[in-house]
């Protein structure tokens, strides 16, 4: 009978053995420092791709996380799919801000925002093109209804004059946005009176002025879209019923983050796509690099390895500390590839349409950059452990 | 090219480490050949366009009313003018999106790039519902000259209904910068048929009669609505291309970003292979100089060993990014990316260098052994 004292003693002589092969092998990394580079400089390549790629993907997803909340609500015509493609008459805006659920301000109004949507054609500063920034009119609850808008700069506007303020990430991405600018619209040149900042979401992006006014210089009668603040997440439901049930009103009603997850996926999605297939193709090619290197590892140490299965080592052991070979050096090259992408984009701005945004490398990310290299680092390592575990004792030690 | 079965020998030494190594290779080639085929992509659809062709937009977004199209003629430098607006929605589930696009007598004369004939023109002006779908998008769902096919839009029609039938009339070849397909609908049945928004338009296409006139031209149209109900502002073609395509991602800064990265680790992988191979070879090099090889002879032979798995690599990469390309998946109608003559002779013209590279130390190593140090294993 053994005693659970020798099963412990046997998992401890493993557990020796495998550091042992381990850190032999490590301390022969020197010897072919060449070949090794090679393993730690590809998966450097590779996960500093793919987390740059996505950092883009991951700053457009936090910006538009940053502006939805799961207690407001955006009301559009029936069908549009997006903002523009809409239009409510003031009749409904009045219908929408008398319904049930919605969070009154300290004098009773309801806290919702009738809002008017004009483009304006500006210069990005990034290449000098064309692109179309929103110019967002507003109820005169509207800053109720998001109060993560805040005055950085100059001065509110003025409700009834042509006034705006401009978004921070719209100042920094475009041309001609500083305070006391003139921005040309329909009716004349509108004056930039302050800047705001809002939680780095997508209204940084844009223009924001008084709804009604909005609405006259556009010579139009017609809001785009209303969004309210719900009294509570939970009373989406009787607020949207209410809404569909009212035979006066042609609405779609989503819970805000719902609509922003809605307009934002065929980006999000191209730009995951555009990662993983060029991250899934350049990491094939760094993973037969770490064959040929793993192998040639394992063949510089056929002796070696032969001994120690010659002395008793199991060959448990010797696959193990391939692979870990394989693991540590894939894993050096994701902290350089991860640390580069970092520095080189972290807090980058960049223009998608008229959205500006960081790049943003996430611990996530960052995470899923390690988990890729470690991927291809064990598939690197894992046949050539196989070999180096099959080798044949005798044959091997005859080897020159 | 005597040598070539000494070439090849040294290379199926170690039959795994080639294999791998032109894996490598082919797999930096494919994604070399895909990012600058895309790029080739976007720089056709730019060249492609039309210099005197300008397009009209609402200035602040939204609509144009439809009456614009007579005002645009009259103005001196104009010559044609055609609107377009579409109906979008999707065909029998919501990921088959698809936009119908429409065609009268004006816009088939300012859009001739699209391979119709006059009497599928006709047929199309003169049928209300009927269809001319381009054979890509035909092909993936099947639809035949003759089919009926309904559209679910979310564009409500007169009587109510949200679903758009159309007959296909006929189907034609594709455009390069609609990587999707394409399918064409009559004007009138777009546009009358809406309950909201009859006699709007998305924006106008305008040729102007002298091309170098373009940015004056455009001012005038811009001018001539200064007053109207709704300002335009105008750009040629190449313009509003550039700016559509570069606003959805810097493409030239991401192709080539990644194929930096991927070639400068391609430099390694292979410098790498062919120093270890090189190394492990010496005695033999030493042999051929000693029964007569001479050393700019060994260093070819050395170079050419690096070359052919480039050179293999490269090829079997670019013909695998020509057929990757086509498969694509992309919910987004951009530009065909091209594997053009061009790009495939840049990746070649990448193969050698890369092969110069990696194989000038080791070739030159090999050049300068000393047959008798080597020999006696120093």
């Amino acid at each position: 009978m053994r005693s659970p004292d020798d099963r412990a003693t046997d998992t401890m002589s493993a557990l020796n053995q495998l550091g042992a092969v381990t850190l032999m092998g490590l301390r022969n990394i020197p010897n072919r420092l060449g070949a090794s580079l090679v393993v730690v400089i590809s998966m450097a390549c590779v996960v500093g791709v793919l987390v740059s790629i996505l950092s883009m993907s991951s700053g457009f997803m936090r910006t538009m996380a940053n502006t939805g909340r799961s207690d407001r609500a955006i009301i559009l015509s029936q069908g549009a799919l997006y903002e523009f493609a809409s239009a409510l008459s003031r009749d409904s805006a009045r219908t929408i801000g008398d319904a049930d659920g919605i969070r009154k301000t300290g004098d009773g109004k309801p806290i919702v925002s009738a809002e008017a949507l004009a483009f304006v054609a500006v210069t990005k500063k990034s290449d000098g093109l064309d692109a179309f920034v929103a110019l967002r009119g507003v109820s005169p609850e509207g800053f109720a209804l998001r109060p993560e808008i805040k005055l950085t700069d100059g001065r509110m506007f003025n409700p009834g004059a042509h006034e705006l303020i401009v978004g921070r990430a719209a100042q920094s991405g475009f041309e001609g946005f500083t305070v006391g600018s003139v921005v040309s619209l329909p009716d004349g040149d509108w004056t930039v009176t302050g800047a705001f900042e809002s939680n780095s979401n997508a209204h940084e992006s844009e223009l924001i002025a008084d709804s009604a006014t909005v609405l006259s210089a556009m010579r139009a009668n017609a809001f785009k879209s209303m969004t309210v603040m719900l009294d509570s997440p939970e009373s989406f439901d009787r607020f949207k019923g209410a809404l569909t049930s009212n035979p006066t009103l042609a609405v779609d009603v989503s819970r805000e983050t719902e609509f922003l997850a809605t307009q934002s996926k065929p980006l999000n999605d191209f730009l995951e796509v555009t990662a993983y297939v060029v991250g899934g193709i350049m990491g094939m090619g760094a993973m037969f690099g770490a064959l040929n290197t793993m192998y040639s590892a394992v063949s510089s140490r056929t002796i070696e390895i032969a001994t120690l299965r010659a002395i008793g080592f199991g060959s448990g052991a010797v696959v193990i500390s391939v692979l870990v070979e394989a693991l540590l050096l894939a894993v050096a090259g994701a902290v350089i590839g991860a640390g580069a992408a970092w520095i080189a984009f972290n807090g980058n701005l960049h223009t998608v349409g008229g959205l500006v945004f960081t790049l943003t490398v996430t611990p996530a990310l960052v995470g899923l950059g390690f988990a890729f290299a470690c991927a291809l680092g064990l598939i690197g390592g894992l046949f050539p452990a196989i070999r180096a575990a099959r080798l044949p004792i005798s044959t091997a030690l005859r080897a020159t | 090219m005597k040598y070539f079965p000494l070439i090849w020998a040294g290379l199926w030494r170690k039959p795994a480490r080639t294999i791998f190594t032109l894996l490598s290779i082919t797999a930096a080639f494919v994604l070399f050949g895909m990012l600058m085929g895309l790029n080739a992509g976007f720089a056709n659809a730019i060249e492609q366009t039309r210099p005197g062709r300008l397009l009209v937009f609402p200035r602040f977004g939204g609509t144009l009313p439809l009456a614009y199209q007579e005002q645009l003629e009259k103005i001196d430098s104009v010559t044609l003018a055609a609107p377009l607006m579409g109906v979008g929605g999707f065909y029998r589930d919501p990921k088959n999106g698809i936009l119908v696009v429409s065609r009268d007598q004006r816009s088939f004369k300012m859009w001739p790039e699209f391979p119709i004939t006059d009497e599928q023109a006709q047929a199309l002006i003169r049928t209300r519902t009927g269809a001319i779908v381009s054979t890509k998008l035909a092909g993936k769902y099947g639809w035949r000259v003759g089919d009926r096919i309904p559209i679910q839009s979310q564009i409500v029609q007169q009587d109510g209904s949200k679903v758009w039938t159309f007959d296909i009339l006929a189907v034609v070849g594709d455009v390069p910068n609609l990587a999707l397909g394409y399918m064409l609908g009559n004007f009138a049945y777009l546009d009358e048929g809406r309950q909201n928004g009859r006699g709007t338009v998305g924006f106008f296409g305008a040729l102007v009669r002298d091309p170098a006139q373009a940015d004056k031209a455009s001012r005038a149209i811009d001018d001539h609505f200064s007053n109207g109900t709704v300002q335009t502002r105008t750009m040629p073609e190449k313009t509003v291309f550039q700016a559509a395509l570069n606003n959805f991602i810097d493409i030239q800064f991401v192709t080539g970003a990644v194929i930096g990265a991927t070639l400068f680790m391609l430099l390694f992988l292979t410098g790498n292979v062919m120093v270890q191979s090189v190394r492990e070879r010496i005695p033999e090099f030493a042999v051929l100089k000693t029964i007569g090889f001479s050393d700019s002879g060994l260093l070819g032979l050395v170079l050419l060993e690096a070359a052919i798995p480039c050179l293999l690599g490269a090829c079997a990469g670019l013909g695998l990014a020509r057929i990757a390309v086509f498969s694509l998946p992309s919910g987004i109608n951009l530009p065909l990316p091209a594997v053009t003559p061009v790009v495939f002779l840049a990746g070649i013209a990448i193969a050698v260098f890369v092969a110069a590279a990696s194989g000038m130390l080791p070739a030159l190593r090999v050049k300068r052994l000393n047959v008798v140090d080597a020999l006696a294993g120093r």
